[in-house]
């Protein structure tokens, strides 16, 4: 039901890139989902009350609202079958409310009205809702608060706002709603109800205990200095008297530019919290005429919720989820709306005497308002979209160009030829480019030459700057931009096609989209650990390599599909510790290879090749198995530690990973082992780092064929492995083994490139990690001891730790710890030292690339292992290119010695500890949830107050809305910031007229709805010598050179005429017609482009 | 992004703490406001206010610092910190990171140091570890008001064998003032901060684990299940996130994650703004320019001869020393402000239609217009360079080609404006021609003809002007249509210098628009006559003057401009028929 409705809203726009030809310009393909896809009734409203004396109660609960049908309310006489039919309903409650018909019959002769709804006992969950709410304790704050909850089963997601309440100046007003919910409440429950707390009546449980300690909130305004100690009045007049650095005057697209300027400037943080513009919002519960008593205000808090449920389907949920808060400014200004409908249903019922009659009123108000919203959210959703908007598609796609210039000047030159009557094309454009200013911008010079062609414009350096330097909200932008809210005063401007030929109310909708202009916007993804590698494709910030892998014992193949996602913990890159220490000549290479859970199916291939290799098959299986049963659950817990740090790429063979991936696991089964190791790795000059890439690569197996599920077998596998591992832990022989498999020379490992290279699968993962290159003599040293002598371990963590800058506790547990833990330590360390750690010391250095270390006595039960690390297995693919890369990361990578020698003398100096941040690669891509693509509408059934283009069949809904949207949109502005005036241009393709409807008019007759649109002369000529050009077959794409050129000589004209009005109050437009050519009828549009560059313009003309 | 991130504990002992909080520091000016140069004194005065302005901050509070901060200090004094409360050990100056293609500065320290975000931060943290509910405990939610702040919080636990229920309360919470954004980045901030508790959780449970293999404290806590639990809490209830992950550099760890992700959250959504061309004169400008620089690199005095053996140096004050007819009318803004100063100068075509009447005027602007020769003779220098400095206003760049002063004459092809001294003698063809225009400037009679008008200007007074040319324009000839009302605006009074600057700039890029049409056609598109003809009309350009006009206008054209119409013409996809 509802994931198909939304899968179908996303994938639609997917579809309508092809856009199929023979069809109406523009517009995807129209969909229409029966009212039946989409259960309405999953948006629930919830209105709470949260009194200090009397406790919570639910003021209304959708959910809990029950329509009556006509049967029903025959028998409404009968008393005692309402009740059961009431309590059968129940069951079935939620189909369907008004999902057919939004528009519930008004309540226009209330007396007469028999009860349509039925009022029952709320959902069992509303306590728990009202609790999220209002939160757990109260806030004393004034102002509304705004919350989002995520509710994770049954999926929903919530939005509520809790709003202080304004009570008139009688006490206990709202007495008489509570009890009539209190008498619908006995009457529809027949008693059983009653007493139930549950129900409307106060619930008091637990929690509202609480509400005897409200949390101060202190509101900045009075008692926020004592808070901080500073003066608001001081940090912020002195912001408000100093005006934001203004950018310098010289960028073109000064308006645009400036506007997000301010935006970044003022919701920063940076310098405390700049106050904003607020309208202190309340929940008024009483009419005007009562005057509101401030002493009840504090007491009393109304808390609106709308709840979502969202679809089962997790793809559909995310969908939904996306649409929800990338239109969030949209769901929130439609509650806004309703919040205003239940304020007057509480106003307005209260007047009714009678209580059934009251209750009555007040639910089908609601009820009504509820409808209008849930239909509007599916309108939002439903609608069809223009599949092509012109401007947005020639910015993103260059290789259409010429086609999409193409059929855009084809239909727009049909439009200027055939529907120009009275001028009424002329007139559209004429308000369009009036209104939506967002074109503006797009046509001012700029003083710096463009890098490519002509015909396509450059992108803003000046604000791609500022989004970098003072990153701002681009989705916001874009809303302001389509909005054309970016004049002095702020208009934001709405425009409907109406008519009936619903082909040409098409043609119209896509041609102007070339004319109302926004910006495009990309979605970015910043990874620090790897660039993608060649075959790799990121999805979501997953990377997802795909291999084919043959299986050995069945004739099947397995696709391994490894999704690898960006360890959301960035390891940081640590100034070394001691001073002094002079690595010229060394560069120590910790290399943590990649750990992968192999997937079970896959395991036997695996089991074969590591046995081969480590010829003790057994060990390694038993660590590989034991990992397949872990992996899924440690994956992401694990840490492995390694030491040292420097970037590096390499590639490594899937057979690597897994003989890693058994000794990592081992390590990391010894958890006790590995504590101590850590604490020791951190000890040691290049101190640790988390590794992550092991636990971030998941391989997903799917397998071609079948294979019996070894599980059985693993679970006995893992009892042997831990055995084995308490074993190795208790056994304090082996760190001789560590000392010895130490000794790793980077030599050994380039001797081995060339095997790796062959033995190498082109599984192709780059890793980047960022690092230093630590100071390596005492690494050295301690190495050597290591090898030395067992019996230093103890002291040398010691003496290490007494060395670290920040001494905490955790470094004296390891202090006493005992010796044996400490040789277990090393032990457990082996495999870290072992693979991680390849000495490019020359110390250390052996010459023989196959030196093996001694095999090591594994546990009591006699088995061997023999870790050979060095021989067969790759190592990394070049320690050169890695050099290479550190050279190139050089500059923020490896701290200077000034750097790290200054640092005891930058503590004393109370400056921060200096940690660079990794590299970044950005990964792009077009983003599509943006208002751009989804606020210019198609030809829609109904008129849609959100959208900023769309067409509609007739104006007898707009008739009815229209001006309560526009006052609505001046009073609860999308853009969240103050907007002077809303505006609705509004063209009838039947009568051939163009009006514009203003917030600050009242419509003038009941025919007309707004102001008729002066056609400009400019516009006019344009449009002619467009046309003409077009019929004398200059190329499309010069046509619209030519058009853009024209747009840029009206802004030179409102240049010229910003200009003039600075020495005049007054316009003659005589004097400018001659001189310019300017007109009458050119001044609105002039005044309204001046007004995006010249502020005062407006003072003088509008 | 515009945003603190901080991590928050539910200390058993205080309650809700904040541990860790990263702030985003921004340079106070934009980067990239405007031209590279000013971009370089952005940096250097953010290095300074920034500098300043962190260094005031850190000392002016600490209040992380139980024993260095006053009492006043909006920080929770040391004895009301337990291990559990801290990130920082004592005395840790905190965590910076610098962007420094953004110039951005990360900096984590406990706690804010701005006092008014400090509590902001104290707020959020109360808020989303004691008031705001959230099901299930652990997950997500968004809060917040217009007064203190917009908050995403993550609320999570990490295991514990010491803590009361094996467990302790975090969360990491996001607070902007920009509530729109915060809630469109709340997909993007989940997925994130779910890693990062993830990971730690991960790295906690595995301390848990050896904790309780070791030393299982919930078979002790059954053994001592009578002693007071409060007792056992104070020797061990507080316990430091570094300890229950045993991890040294955790708090470097989570500066850099937390920085990451401000600096990943920030940059999520760019936008692609488009801005306008430029407009002739800036794209001849600047290939002049190109021009210029290449001529210095590439040209050393040796080859001087080959140039043009115009007067070099003929003009004082004017930077340039080669002064070639490209290089000498290079635009430079400094020269008519200069002119002010000067006296015996034009400051305006209002002004010189004034000195030389209208009827002289129009017969030179005309002249200037068509792009015949404009010649002046005179003894002045500088009179000669404000008059050209003037009536250059009314030509696109690209056409204006300068010998400011010549002691011999110059062919019109090398440049339309041409400076002479007095003696110099110009070809008879010449003066008899059609296509020039001769302004010549004498002394003028004791008798002189601008009483009045001239009363501040004594130096102007000094001269005579005489304008001739080879066929006088008729006075009835309609003219180009931009003649006429560049006239129009002269004659207005009413109209400021800085509105008839802006009309001409209105004007020519007005008819430069119609000369980019006419050479796409004509000369890209080689359209035949009457095609052209009536391309003209529909420019409104058909009169004779007018399309003089637009063929002499089309000269100025720029290299680029021209190379671009050329090139789309070859590419196929132009090609294509519409139908």
């Amino acid at each position: 039901m509802a994931p198909t409705l939304l899968q179908k809203l996303f994938n639609k726009r997917g579809g309508g890139a092809a856009a199929p030809h023979g069809r109406a310009p523009g517009e995807g393909p129209a969909f229409s989902w029966s009212s039946s896809e989409f259960d309405l009734n999953e948006i629930r409203l919830i209105v709470y009350q949260d009194c200090e004396r009397r406790g919570r109660q639910v003021l209304f609960d959708s959910k809990a609202v029950r329509k009556i049908d006509e049967a029903v309310v025959q028998k409404m006489a009968e008393e005692a079958s309402v009740k059961t039919s009431a309590r059968n309903c129940q069951a079935s409650n939620g189909n369907n409310i008004s999902s057919h018909s939004p528009s519930i019959s008004c309540m226009q002769n209330i007396k007469e009205q028999i009860p349509k709804y039925q009022y029952t006992r709320p959902a069992s969950d509303v306590n728990m809702l009202g609790e999220m709410m209002f939160g757990s304790v109260a806030m004393s704050y004034k102002g509304s608060t705004l919350k989002i909850h995520y509710i994770r089963s049954p999926p929903q997601l919530m939005m509520s706002k809790v709003f202080s309440a304004r009570v008139g100046s009688f006490s206990g007003s709202s007495n008489n709603l509570q009890d009539s919910f209190e008498y619908i409440n006995q009457d529809s429950s027949l008693g059983k109800l009653s007493s139930n707390q549950n129900g409307l009546g106060t619930c008091r449980n637990g929690s509202n205990l609480a509400h005897s300690t409200p949390v101060d909130m202190p509101s900045r305004g009075q008692n926020e200095d004592r808070d901080s100690g500073i003066a608001r009045s001081a940090s912020l007049s002195s912001l408000l008297v100093t005006p934001f650095p203004s950018p310098s005057s010289s960028s073109s697209s000064s308006s645009s530019y400036q506007r997000r300027w301010l935006r970044s400037q003022t919701t920063s943080l940076e310098n405390g919290i700049i106050p904003r513009w607020s309208t202190e919002e309340m929940f008024s519960m009483a009419d005007e005429s009562c005057s509101s008593n401030p002493a009840m205000v504090r007491r009393k808090k109304i808390a609106i919720s709308i709840i979502f449920s969202l679809p089962e389907i997790e793809d559909a949920q995310r969908n939904f989820q996306d649409f929800f808060f990338s239109h969030f400014p949209l769901f929130e200004s439609h509650m806004n709306k309703l919040k205003y409908a239940i304020e007057k249903a509480m106003i307005s019922c209260r007047k009714i005497a009678e209580s059934s009659q009251r209750v009555q009123v007040y639910i089908s108000r609601v009820m009504d308002a509820l409808g209008e919203f849930r239909v509007t959210i599916w309108n939002l959703y439903s609608v069809p979209r223009i599949a092509e908007p012109v401007w947005l598609n020639m910015m993103s796609s260059t290789l259409e160009k010429n086609q999409l210039c193409q059929r855009f000047l084809k239909e727009f030159t049909f439009l200027i030829e055939q529907i120009n009557k009275n001028q009424f094309f002329a007139a559209l454009l004429t308000a369009v480019l009036t209104y939506h200013l967002a074109w503006v911008p797009t046509v001012m010079p700029v003083d710096h030459p463009p890098i490519k062609a002509f015909s396509e414009k450059r992108t803003s350096q000046s604000v791609n700057m500022l989004a970098k330097s003072h990153p701002y909200n681009p989705l916001w932008a874009q809303l302001g931009d389509l909005y054309g809210a970016i004049g002095s005063p702020v208009r934001l401007t709405r425009t409907v096609i109406v008519g009936k030929r619903k082909e040409l109310v098409q043609r119209l909708l896509y041609v102007l989209t070339y004319f109302i202009r926004c910006s495009e916007l990309q979605e970015n993804q910043l990874m620090w650990s790897e660039k993608a590698g060649e075959g790799e494709q990121v999805l979501n910030g997953s990377k997802i390599t795909t291999a084919l892998e043959k299986g050995e014992v069945e004739e099947s193949d397995y696709v391994v599909v490894t999704v690898k996602n960006e360890p959301a913990l960035v390891p940081p890159i640590l100034p070394p510790k001691n001073d002094g220490s002079k690595n010229n000549s060394t560069v120590e290479w910790l290399h943590e290879p990649e750990s992968t859970q192999a997937a079970p199916t896959s395991s036997k291939e695996k089991r074969e090749t590591i046995g081969k290799d480590s010829q003790t098959s057994e060990t390694s299986v038993d660590c590989l198995t034991s990992n397949f049963c872990k992996g899924a659950a440690d994956g992401r817990k694990r840490t492995v530690t390694d030491t040292g740090i420097i970037s590096y790429h390499t590639k490594e063979s899937s057979k690597l990973e897994d003989v890693m991936d058994v000794k990592k696991n081992k390590n990391h089964n010894e958890r006790k082992v590995e504590k101590q190791f850590s604490s020791k790795s951190s000890a040691l000059p290049c101190p640790e780092r988390s590794g992550h890439r092991s636990s971030y690569l998941e391989k997903v197996t799917f397998q071609i064929g079948s294979s019996a599920s070894p599980e059985s077998d693993l679970e006995a596998h893992r009892r042997e492995m831990e055995e084995n591992l308490n074993a190795l832990i208790k056994n304090p022989e082996v760190i001789y083994c560590a000392s010895s498999s130490t000794n790793l020379t980077v030599d050994a490992s380039q001797n081995q490139e060339d095997n790796c290279e062959a033995a190498f699968i082109p599984i192709g993962k780059h890793n980047v990690c960022y690092a230093q290159i630590p100071p390596c003599e005492e690494k050295e040293s301690i190495l050597n001891q290591h090898m030395e002598s067992k019996g230093t371990e103890v002291n040398l963590i010691n003496s290490i730790s007494s060395e670290l800058l920040l001494p905490t506790d955790n470094i004296e547990t390891v202090k006493s710890t005992n010796m044996k833990e400490n040789r277990t330590l090393c032990s457990g360390n082996l495999e870290n030292c072992s693979s991680d750690c390849v000495e490019a010391d020359s110390a250390v250095k052996q010459d023989s690339p196959n030196v093996r270390p001694k095999d090591v006595p594994y546990g009591d039960s006699g088995r061997k292992t023999s870790f050979r690390v060095e021989g067969d297995i790759p190592r990394n693919e070049s320690s050169d290119s890695a050099l290479g890369a550190s050279d190139e990361e050089g500059d923020c990578c490896i701290p200077d010695e000034v750097h790290h020698d200054s640092i005891s003398k930058r503590l004393e100096e109370f400056t921060e500890v200096e940690l660079p941040l990794p590299r970044s690669n950005t990964i792009s891509s077009q983003c599509v949830k943006n208002f751009g693509r989804s606020l210019l509408g198609g030809y829609c059934h109904t008129y849609i107050p959100d959208l900023v283009l769309h067409g509609i069949n007739n104006d007898e809904k707009l008739k009815q809305y229209l001006l309560a949207d526009l006052f609505h949109a001046i009073h609860h502005p999308v853009l969240d910031e103050p907007i002077a005036e809303a505006v609705c241009i509004i063209a009838d393709t039947d009568k051939w007229n163009v009006q514009v409807a203003t917030s600050q008019r009242k419509m003038m007759d009941s025919v007309k709805l707004g102001k008729d649109v002066l056609v400009s002369s400019q516009v006019s000529s344009l449009l002619q010598s467009i046309l003409q050009l077009y019929k004398l077959n200059v190329p499309a794409d010069f046509c619209i050179m030519h058009l853009e050129d024209r747009l840029q000589e009206m802004y030179l004209k409102s240049k010229m005429l910003s200009e003039y009005l600075r020495g005049h109050t007054r316009v003659h437009v005589k004097e400018l017609g001659i001189v310019l050519g300017i007109e009458s009828n050119d001044l609105p549009l002039l005044a309204a482009i001046a007004s995006t560059h010249s502020p005062y313009v407006a003072q003088i003309l509008l | 992004m515009n945003a603190i991130v901080a991590l928050c504990h539910f200390c058993e002992l205080h309650g809700p703490r904040t541990l860790f909080c990263t702030e985003v520091l921004h340079s106070p000016l934009p980067q990239g406001a405007s031209s590279g140069d000013i971009s370089g004194q952005n940096e250097q005065a953010e290095e300074e206010e920034g500098g300043i302005q962190m260094s005031s901050r850190i000392r002016s509070h600490s209040p992380a610092e139980g024993a260095s901060a006053d009492s006043s200090s909006p920080g929770p004094k040391k004895s009301d910190m337990c291990e559990g409360c801290r990130s920082l050990a004592g005395g840790h100056p905190g965590y910076v990171s610098h962007d420094k293609e953004t110039s951005i500065k990360y900096v984590s320290h406990q706690h804010p140091n701005h006092p008014q975000l400090f509590s902001i931060v104290r707020q959020a943290c109360v808020r989303s570890l004691s008031c705001e509910v959230c099901p299930g405990r652990e997950g997500p939610i968004f809060f917040g008001d217009e007064q203190h702040g917009f908050v995403f919080s993550h609320t999570f636990f990490i295991k514990d064998s010491l803590a009361r229920g094996f467990q302790r309360w975090y969360s990491i919470i996001t607070i902007m003032m920009d509530r729109i954004y915060l809630i469109n980045s709340w997909p993007f901030l989940l997925g994130k901060i779910r890693g990062i508790i993830d990971e730690l959780q991960g790295k906690a449970l595995k301390v848990f684990e050896a904790e309780q293999f070791g030393c299982p404290q919930r078979a002790q806590r059954m053994n001592t299940a009578f002693t007071p639990f409060l007792h056992q809490r104070n020797g061990n209830a507080a316990r430091s996130l570094t300890s229950l992950t045993n991890d040294e550099n955790l708090w470097a760890c989570l500066h850099t994650s937390f920085a990451w992700l401000l600096k990943a959250c920030g940059s999520r959504l760019t936008e692609k703004l488009l801005e306008g061309a430029p407009t002739e004169d800036t794209l001849v400008q600047m290939e002049k320019l190109a021009d210029l620089k290449e001529e210095s690199e590439g040209w050393d005095g040796s080859e001087e001869e080959e140039k043009p053996s115009s007067q070099p140096d003929v003009v004082e004050g004017q930077e340039l020393s080669k002064s070639s007819p490209e290089t000498s009318l290079m635009p430079d803004c400094n020269s008519w402000n200069v002119a002010h100063r000067r006296l015996s100068v034009f400051r305006s075509l209002r002004h010189m239609r004034q000195v030389l009447g209208a009827s002289a005027f129009r017969m030179l602007a005309w002249h200037v217009l068509m792009g015949n020769q404009v010649i002046w003779k005179a003894q002045d220098m500088d009179l000669v360079q404000s008059a050209f400095d003037v009536l250059r206003t009314m030509l696109p760049i690209g056409c204006v080609r300068i010998i400011p002063y010549s002691d011999q004459y110059e062919e019109a092809y090398r440049c339309n404006f041409l400076g002479l001294s007095p003696h110099v003698q110009i070809p008879p063809h010449i003066l008899s021609s059609e296509f020039a225009v001769l302004v010549e400037v004498r002394a003028a009679t004791r008798s002189s003809l601008y009483p009045t008008l001239f009363d501040d200007e004594q130096s102007l007074n000094k001269y005579e002007f005489v304008v001739t040319s080879g066929s006088p324009v008729a006075a009835d000839r309609v003219g180009p249509t931009i003649l006429n009302k560049i006239e129009a605006a002269l004659t207005n009074q009413n109209l400021s210098v800085d509105v008839v600057d802006q009309c001409l700039v209105c004007l020519k890029e007005e008819w430069m628009n119609k000369v980019k049409v006419l050479f796409k056609f004509t000369k890209v598109d080689s359209r035949p006559k009457e095609d052209t003809q009536k391309l003209l009309s529909i420019l409104g350009a058909a009169e004779e003057d007018n399309v003089k006009l637009l063929k002499f206008w089309m000269t100025g054209l720029s290299k680029t401009y021209k190379s671009h119409l050329m090139s789309t013409v070859r590419s196929p996809t132009s090609s294509e028929s519409r139908n």
